[in-house]
């Protein structure tokens, strides 16, 4: 006898069958159109072109689940089990298919082959199932969940596997082959099976579980399962260069205009709560969780563009987050580094900042101040432009002449003639500890002998703060200042104090024809190429605290530790949460200026102290004003100004090139 | 009840929030100079405020009156973007420089012109000369009742409900319509108006009513101007910054006795 396998083996009806499974895959297909339908409809005119590098990496990143290995282990194995198990048996149902339709070749070894990897796979399955059944219900993850929909799906799939290896014992109790010795669980339940037992139960046992198995196809898109379509949409579209919409002006009329990949992050999104596990508000007991916004931004987009309304029958996310949670977040991009699914919950929050701003209603007094102050001085303090140059008082920093000695016609990675610009920017101009960057910045370009200028009381400021609370049209407002007065000054070679402006300059000024660069980036430039020499040693440990908008939103990491390293005698020792993983200070996001009435249990200034504090460091360097105001505060509230300092970068490196100055 | 016909009258001024590198103080012209944008009064934004949301609340019309020698509708024009219905501007080279009661005397010709109306609302003073006088002479000149200091405002079966900041907290007053209300800042800032409506405001073509003393038969004889006997910088403008070391204890008893002796 050949082993072998007979389709629909005793099953009647084979009609009906079909019948049920063609309606599932309608409803699933209908389902997955109305997904894309809602993404088309809420995009603006952005393109994307198809690209084969997108679909390398995507499909890399989900064979191997690189995404949910990040920050945890545990449940990145639990969903590889699950994954895995998941696609051995959908390839083999449908090599099932294939054997009783097109061409049998499942028989003999082969056969047996077959079987047991089915069994392997179900087994995979159910482990990861299980585990992710406990790692929810019985050790309760704190960034877990347990909604309806939770519970119901995870049930659903294990009822699906269980009843599969059941059904499995029966055939092999009614049928009693001779070749069962390639497989094991099966048989061993088997074996506790009466063969008239099995003879009788097995059709009902067939069509049940093949009614759960069609239902979980047909439900896919309308629960938090339609990431399994989702998420492969959003890696695709997260790799694939998008064309950028030809109306910035509609778009920035309405703040509100979304981009295809971050629509299908809104449907991908499994509601994990890795970023509020990440998230540095959340953690300081501030009531804002961005899953909560993903959710809420996905939810209003399907009842505007969906005729049916949202399709998720199993979720209620109606009022589950606030107006005033959006003025929490500081956009510090923890969320986006860790979640799954390329997301960037805090564009969500961004965008309904820009909804709260064009209404007008709910927006902090402070921040209401503030914006008008931006206006009408150009900077978010209340200082005023004749005061911009005071920190330099006595330091003969020269000022960018109109008709500077530059063409204006380099490309943004050509260096020109003309002196490199010194953007100091406006809490570095204004802030009285912030003034220390400029100052010690502008000396150390001199030690090095560097043609530098900067832009005096004509320097405007980038727009980054309007930028960041969705005051869009006052961004573009700032940036097209900026912008004329660079072309008019042929400004070419920036250098900026603030890793915002940095950000502002490189990534939110589309087509900005100069070059940018952070402070840091020259300083390891001039320490590298010896025109700055750390000649004395400073025999201490210092730990690096990484800006925001420096590292995790611009990858640079390392240009601030290599001119720390450059110290003689220094020792650099890291943070708990360092590089990608590194904690806001909680000055980002336009959280600066912000009163009262923004306010968590703790700070997250002081939580990032006190790691910092553990290090053992005596000094806590950092590279950017923010940082640099919102730590040195902090310092202060948390007492530990006798252990513990708060530096520039600039200031540190000075100490060391200047010899004591 | 008919929907509310709300007036509110706001000043413009010089920034009083501008930094003070941008004042200069001249002690021969008895000027005061400000290098900084003009902005609305924001006591009298705080009076738009209310007046938007008794607006909401129960439908209704706004009308801002804004009086000067030349009135900038870029500034005042924030008030229709915010939600007023309409703006009225009072210019005339007569208007200069006026003093509280015939600031009030050429409001209160205005808002007759006008008519038909339920409430007037004014700051409960403006941020530049801080009288706080020309709201209430307004409504003696209009015969109506007259509410100062409110931090709240509601219009409830045809009342007036004011809640009205005394020293010791606020006092709930009651009166008939028509009536006139001054408004203190606790009621809240005037919404914010997002730069992109701003301007789409300032696009729009709008005809904004302009009159002057003769449309608004005002008696001019009783026009006076503001006389300035003296005026004097703040003798000095210096900050001085110490930090107060030791425990929370020792910082309070420290502090405590700095105080005292500045006292
Ligand atoms: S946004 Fe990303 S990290 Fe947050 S819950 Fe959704 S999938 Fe998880
Ligand atoms: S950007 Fe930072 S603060 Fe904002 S939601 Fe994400 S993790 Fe939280």
């Amino acid at each position: 006898m050949i082993p072998e396998r007979p389709m629909f083996w005793k099953i009647n009806d084979v009609w009906l069958f079909y019948t049920i499974a063609f309606l599932a895959i309608c409803i699933f297909a209908v389902g997955v159109g109305i997904h894309i339908s809602v993404w088309r409809k809420s995009t603006s005119k952005n393109k994307t072109s198809f690209s084969w590098q997108a679909v390398k990496q995507s499909i890399f990143e989900i064979v191997f689940g690189i995404r949910l290995f990040k920050g945890d282990i545990q449940a990145g194995i639990a969903h590889f089990l699950t994954f895995w198990g998941f696609i051995i048996l959908l390839i083999g149902t449908t090599l099932l298919a294939i054997d009783g339709h097109v061409y049998p070749f499942l028989t003999g070894k082969k056969y047996l082959f077959f079987g047991l990897s089915m069994e392997i796979g179900g087994m995979l399955l159910l482990a990861g199932i299980i585990w992710s059944l406990v790692r929810r219900y019985i050790q309760r993850a704190p960034r877990l969940e347990r909604r309806l929909e939770d519970g119901v799906v995870v049930l659903w799939f294990l009822v699906v596997v269980c009843s599969g290896f059941f059904l499995e014992a029966v055939i092999l109790s009614a049928q009693r082959p001779p070749w069962t010795e390639w497989a094991f669980f099966g048989p061993l339940i088997a074996g506790f099976i009466p063969q008239a037992t099995a003879l009788s139960i097995y059709p009902g046992l067939w069509w049940g579980h093949a009614l759960l198995c069609l239902a979980f196809i047909a439900a896919i898109p309308y629960t938090k399962l339609f990431h399994l379509v989702g998420a492969p949409a959003a890696y695709y579209l997260h790799h694939s260069p998008v064309e950028a919409s030809e109306e910035p002006e509609e778009a920035i009329a309405s703040g509100v205009q979304w981009e295809i990949a971050e629509t299908a992050f809104l449907d991908a999104c499994t509601r994990c709560g890795r970023c509020v596990q990440a998230c540095p508000s959340a953690g300081a007991g501030e009531p804002l969780s961005p899953r909560d916004f993903v959710q809420t931004a996905r939810h209003l987009l399907w009842q505007e563009h969906s005729p049916a309304g949202d399709i998720r029958f199993l979720l209620n996310v109606d009022g589950i987050e606030g107006d005033k949670a959006a003025w929490f977040c500081t956009t510090c991009g923890a969320c986006m580094e860790v979640c799954p699914v390329y997301g960037a919950p805090f564009r969500a929050v961004g965008k309904k900042r820009a909804m709260l701003i064009e209404e007008g209603k709910g927006v902090p007094d402070v921040l209401n101040q503030t914006l008008e102050r931006l206006f009408n001085y150009d900077n978010p303090w209340v200082s005023s432009k004749r005061d911009r140059t005071v920190w330099a008082k006595g330091l003969d920093v020269p000022v960018i002449k109109a008709g500077g000695k530059n063409d204006g016609s380099s490309p943004r990675q050509v260096l020109s003639r003309g002196p490199l610009c010194y953007f100091v920017g406006c809490t570095t101009s204004f802030d009285a500890r912030a003034q220390a960057i400029a100052v010690s910045f502008s000396k150390l370009l001199k030690l090095a002998g560097m043609d530098f200028a900067i832009l005096g009381d004509k320097e405007p400021c980038c727009g980054d703060i309007a930028r960041v609370v969705g005051e869009l049209g006052l961004f573009q407002e700032k940036m097209e200042g900026c912008s004329e007065l660079f072309e008019k000054l042929s400004v070419s070679d920036i250098v900026t104090s603030s890793p915002h402006c940095f950000h502002t300059f490189l990534n939110e000024y589309p087509g900005s024809m100069f070059r940018v660069r952070h402070y840091s980036a020259v300083l390891k430039d001039l320490v590298a190429g010896g025109k700055l020499e750390p000649k004395k040693a400073l025999d201490f440990t210092v730990t690096y605290h990484d800006p925001c908008y420096l590292g995790r939103h611009n990858r640079i990491f390392d240009d601030p530790r290599q001119v720390i390293r450059s110290i003689p005698g220094i020792k650099l020792v890291e943070m708990a949460h360092h590089g990608p993983d590194s904690l806001c200070c909680g000055g980002g996001g336009g959280r600066m200026w912000q009163g009262q009435e923004i306010r968590g249990e703790a700070r997250m200034s002081e939580i990032r102290i006190r790691e910092a504090h553990r290090t053992g460091a005596r000094v806590l360097v950092t590279a950017c004003p923010l940082c640099l105001i919102m730590l040195e505060d902090a310092l202060k509230t948390v007492g530990f100004e006798n252990e513990l300092k708060v530096m520039d970068l600039n200031e540190l490196l000075l100490q060391s090139v200047s010899d004591g100055q | 009840m008919k929907e509310p016909q709300i007036i509110v009258c706001a000043k413009q001024i010089p920034d009083p929030e501008a930094p003070f590198s941008d004042v200069t103080v001249n002690v021969e012209k008895k000027q005061v100079s400000v290098d900084a944008p003009d902005v609305i009064s924001p006591y009298d934004e705080n009076a738009l405020e209310a007046a938007i949301r008794i607006k909401e609340e129960l439908g209704g019309k706004i009308t801002v009156l804004s009086m000067g020698r030349k009135v900038s509708d870029t500034v005042l024009r924030k008030t229709i973007a915010a939600g007023a219905d309409s703006l009225v501007l009072l210019e005339d080279p007569l208007f200069e420089g006026l003093d509280s009661f015939s600031t009030a005397h050429v409001l209160s010709c205005a808002i007759k012109k006008i008519g038909d109306w339920d409430l007037v609302l004014t700051g409960r003073q403006a941020g530049d000369w801080d009288s706080g006088q020309v709201g209430l002479i307004l409504g003696e000149m209009l015969d109506v009742a007259c509410v100062s200091l409110a931090r709240s405002i509601k219009i409830d079966d045809g009342k007036l409900l004011v809640e009205k900041t005394v020293p010791v907290g606020y006092e709930v007053v009651e009166a008939a319509l028509p009536a006139l209300v001054t408004v203190s800042n606790e009621v809240g800032e005037l919404r914010y108006v997002a730069r992109s409506k701003m301007l789409g405001l300032l696009r729009r073509p709008m005809t904004i009513p302009k009159w002057n003393s003769k449309d608004l038969g005002c008696d001019v004889e009783r026009l006076r101007k503001l006389q300035l006997t003296e005026l004097a910088p703040p003798a000095d403008m210096g900050r001085e910054c110490t930090l107060i070391e030791g425990s929370a204890e020792e910082q309070a008893e420290r502090l405590a006795a700095v105080l005292a002796e500045l006292r």
